[in-house]
């Protein structure tokens, strides 16, 4: 599947009335991921600290940060898996607190690690997330053709989960989470074991889905993703959010001669002196 | 084909006693981080396996002492040299079939299951060392479990017979050989297995059969009680199972040539007993060598993850088919009242769960062997209750005329009884932990737009049909055996399906405030200190409910009221507490349900 299969897919579902309304213009540029003084503690450590960020419709956002810097805390918190300490946050304009279901049914949620249910067969597992968010059958069935096919998956879509590799369960949790069309979507570490067809087809997803309205929230160590795929950057470190703006505004915030991501991002992370003793042993 | 070659500078014994030492490490580090109660009762427990085992061996010495005994055979007429020669053949056999299928199990997972073969193959030790110390890892926890029982009785026999010094030490070599014989054969058939089925799959069914066989036959026992609970054991009996084992004792199965060497060698027969008993090494060793040889270059050629069958694909099934199966929800009877009601009820995401659920029930052999123990269960104890005629249990006829009185009249709804005990059974197991089987997936339903009123509702449905089907079914059974009046039976439907429901609101409420999500072995899924209160609970709420049921009918003779009036008290008693029980429970977490898994 190539972009050209991303754009008939997209093409399909503006035909259905249902997603005129998701597709309308009106989310270009307004808020869909409001994030206010954000703290997430466990017992007395602080993992998520008074974090606030804003994400439009028609934006990809990457979320970077070190290992146990506080990233799937906070998307845990955004999807509606964790309660937060403290602070709102607002998907599609409902706060994920008092109002749940709203803005549930507003995002798609692509976990680091694909649990699913090993024995249901991809197929089942589409009709089954489809169920979950109340889709009309005759729409569930077509678009889980549809999902199955962009992600070549229909040859194996009536094995179960379990006999699926890694990157195959990757795929149909990304095609589970497009079930519905959501206006937000939240992925943690997307392409990690994918194989660079799949890899391009998820960026190619992301960037139209993107240019269609919705806004795209995602962590991830490959550094070089985020500086090619997205519109803004938050780097967080220890749980505080410490940059979050263009290249172009992060570059500004890094020292002369930070020109790549990667240099800002150790720099402002405090990993330089680590990146320098590397190149040292080299 | 690769071939293996052990490099002269990574020694195997070295690298084997490296991998052992830190199995050794693994198990001093979980050791050492248990509660401090979990550390007591492990040392009491060893403590009281070695004691028990004390106990074996000084019963078997005496009493093998007493059947050598010249009075025996001279009064009882019982000559037991015959039976006492086949006892080492009995128990060494008894080992290395036990070695050959415990290991089954133990080795699959060690070699395809547990993760770790990767890295050790990967690192620069031996092949044969990973090969050899897995092997005695899956090997040593059984060994020594059938030691405890075989070893006492083996040393005890030598006691009592006065047995060459010889005999000990070769008992335990013996041991050992044929040990490590059936342990490499086993792992052979291992890797034969996992190249037909899929290794986890293997898992599952040994797990279920395992299952099925331990309960079936724990339960089996209770069976033949009641078949033949009168009858003594006979002297000739006894003699004829004595001429039995004896007759197993021949020399054509190579198997037997172990015991009956040490006997030979304990009894001074030195030629015999060396050439037997020697023997049963060599071959054992040619065994192990052979099978430890085999299985490695099975492996590391990748010859054992090749699986040789293909699965049978079910036919796919066209986008236009997909599509055309879609449209069959809505039909002419939605606009009727109680067909609205149950939509409102069975919204998208309830069936969604329930359809879920049911397919993951039936297709994890491992939940289907806890699924299935009830009604074996219920069967073997129908035909108990059936064969006993509804009478209480003879005794010694000391129990008082009420109790006998009480009793006769329980057993006359025996057959709701039976529906309520088996029905008790399957809840505690879909009820208590509906939400538990979730496990890691749970965030699927989390992060979905589903109220905590669906899942509830689903997971009652889910829980609540099986077992309704279950106790209807042995309700029926016993009501048409026994031939219950048609009024009664439906009295009885109805009071087992709401007792069921009002226990089963309870079971879920409890099991999914103690819900465990973090669970990797589905048998390790349940559901905590909540979960048992719940058990607890239902276990007092049951009679409770039923004599609720059951209770205006045995007062209506007392108030001289006609019969219509206990059915009616029984009736508005029984179906307003036990529906409380149904929904209230449910309702009141339906807040707590809502923040699960966040923890």
């Amino acid at each position: 599947m190539d972009i050209r299969s991303c754009q008939v897919f997209w093409s399909v579902l503006r035909k259905d009335e249902n997603f005129i309304v998701i597709l309308g213009g009106n989310m270009v540029n307004s808020a869909m991921i409001e994030i206010n003084n954000l703290v997430k503690r466990y017992g007395d450590k602080a993992a998520v600290n008074n974090v606030s960020l804003q994400v439009n419709g028609g934006e990809v956002f990457g979320f970077l940060g070190p290992n146990g810097a506080g990233k799937t805390t906070t998307i845990k918190v955004i999807v509606g898996l964790l309660q937060p300490t403290a602070g709102t946050v607002k998907v599609a304009g409902y706060d994920v607190q008092t109002q749940p279901l709203p803005a549930k049914a507003a995002s798609g949620y692509v976990p680091d690690t694909p649990n699913l249910y090993a024995k249901l067969t991809g197929r089942e597992l589409l009709r089954f997330v489809g169920d979950l968010y109340d889709l009309d059958r005759k729409q569930v069935a077509q678009r889980t053709e549809e999902l199955l096919q962009m992600f070549d998956l229909t040859s194996a879509a009536d094995d179960t989960v379990d006999s699926y590799s890694h990157g195959m369960q990757q795929k149909i949790s990304l095609a589970a989470a497009l079930m519905h069309d959501p206006k937000v979507l939240v992925l943690d570490e997307p392409t990690v074991g994918l194989d660079p067809k799949s890899a391009r087809l998820i960026k190619d997803i992301l960037r139209q889905m993107a240019d269609r309205g919705a806004a795209i929230f995602l962590s991830t160590h490959i550094l070089e993703i985020a500086e090619r795929m997205c519109d803004r950057i938050g780097i967080i470190n220890k749980g505080e959010l410490i940059a979050v703006g263009t290249m172009d505004e992060l570059r500004s915030l890094g020292k002369a001669g930070e020109t790549s991501l990667e240099d800002i991002f150790l720099g402002l992370t405090g990993g330089a002196e680590e990146a320098e003793i590397a190149e040292i042993l080299k | 084909m690769n071939t293996i070659t052990l490099s002269p500078s990574h020694p195997l014994w070295p690298a084997v006693w490296k991998l052992i030492r830190l199995r050794v490490l693994i198990s001093i580090n979980t050791f050492k981080h248990t509660r401090t109660i979990r550390k007591i009762l492990t040392v009491v427990a060893g403590l009281g396996l070695l004691a028990f085992a004390g106990m074996i061996f000084f019963l078997s010495w005496r009493l093998l002492d007493f059947l050598r005994s010249p009075q025996l055979k001279q009064y009882a007429g019982m000559d037991v040299a015959p039976f006492l020669q086949a006892m080492p053949v009995i128990i060494l056999t008894g080992l290395f079939a036990g070695i050959l299928l415990s290991s089954f199990g133990v080795l699959l997972q060690a070699l395809y299951l547990s993760g770790d073969m990767d890295f050790l193959l990967a690192s620069p030790v031996p092949i044969r060392a990973v090969f050899v110390t897995k092997l005695l890892q899956a090997v040593l926890p059984n060994f020594g479990l059938i030691s405890l029982f075989g070893l006492p009785l083996l040393y005890g026999l030598g006691l009592s017979g006065n047995y060459h010094f010889f005999y000990y030490p070769l008992v335990l070599l013996t041991m050992v050989a044929l040990t490590l014989a059936a342990a490499g054969l086993s792992s052979l058939l291992v890797i034969l297995v996992a190249r037909i089925l899929p290794a986890r799959r293997a898992a599952e069914i040994l797990g279920f059969i395992g299952a099925i066989l331990a309960f079936t036959c724990g339960q089996s026992g209770n069976l033949f009680n009641s078949f033949g609970s009168s009858a003594n054991v006979s002297g000739a009996q006894v003699s004829n199972m004595f001429s039995l084992v004896a007759r197993f004792n021949t020399p054509w199965l190579p198997l037997n040539w172990a015991g009956q060497g040490l006997v030979a060698l304990g009894e001074g027969r030195w030629l015999t007993g060396s050439l037997l008993v020697a023997l049963t090494l060599g071959l054992s060793a040619v065994a192990f060598l052979f099978a430890l040889a085999t299985a490695e270059r099975w492996y590391y050629t990748g010859w054992a993850s090749m699986q040789v069958v293909s699965h049978r694909k079910k036919p796919l099934r066209t986008a236009r088919h997909a599509v055309d199966s879609g449209t069959t929800r809505p039909n002419a009877l939605s606009n009727v009242s109680p067909v609205r009601g149950l939509k409102r009820l069975l919204t998208a995401p309830v069936w969604g769960i329930l359809w879920k659920d049911f397919l993951l029930l039936r297709r994890d052999l491992r939940n289907l062997s806890q699924l299935i123990s009830p009604l074996i269960f219920g069967v073997i104890y129908s035909v108990i209750f059936l064969r006993a005629g509804g009478q209480p249990p003879a005794g010694q006829g000391e129990a008082p005329d009420w109790f006998t009185t009480t009793f006769r009249s329980l057993m006359s709804y025996g057959n709701i009884l039976m529906a309520l005990f088996v029905g008790w059974w399957l809840l505690g197991r879909l009820s208590g932990m509906a939400f538990s089987s979730e496990g890691k997936n749970y965030w699927m339903l989390k992060s979905a737009p589903v109220r905590a009123s669906q899942m509830l509702t689903a997971k009652f449905l889910v829980a609540y049909l099986p077992t309704l089907v279950l106790g209807v079914f042995f309700l029926a059974g016993i009501s048409i055996l026994q031939k219950t009046p048609l009024g009664g039976f439906l009295y009885s439907l109805l009071a087992v399906a709401m007792c069921l429901a009002g226990m089963n609101g309870i079971l879920l409420a409890f099991g999914a405030l103690g819900a465990n999500f973090k669970w990797e072995d589905p048998r390790k899924m349940s559901a905590g200190q909540l979960g048992c209160l719940g058990q607890l609970l239902g276990m007092l709420y049951l009679p409770v409910a039923f004599l609720l049921f059951i209770g205006p009918l045995w007062l209506v003779p007392v108030f001289r009221l006609p019969p219509v009036a206990g059915y009616l008290g029984g009736l508005v008693l029984g179906v307003t507490i036990t529906g409380c029980c149904a929904f209230l429970p449910p309702w009141l977490i339906r807040s707590r349900v809502e923040r699960l898994g966040e923890s």
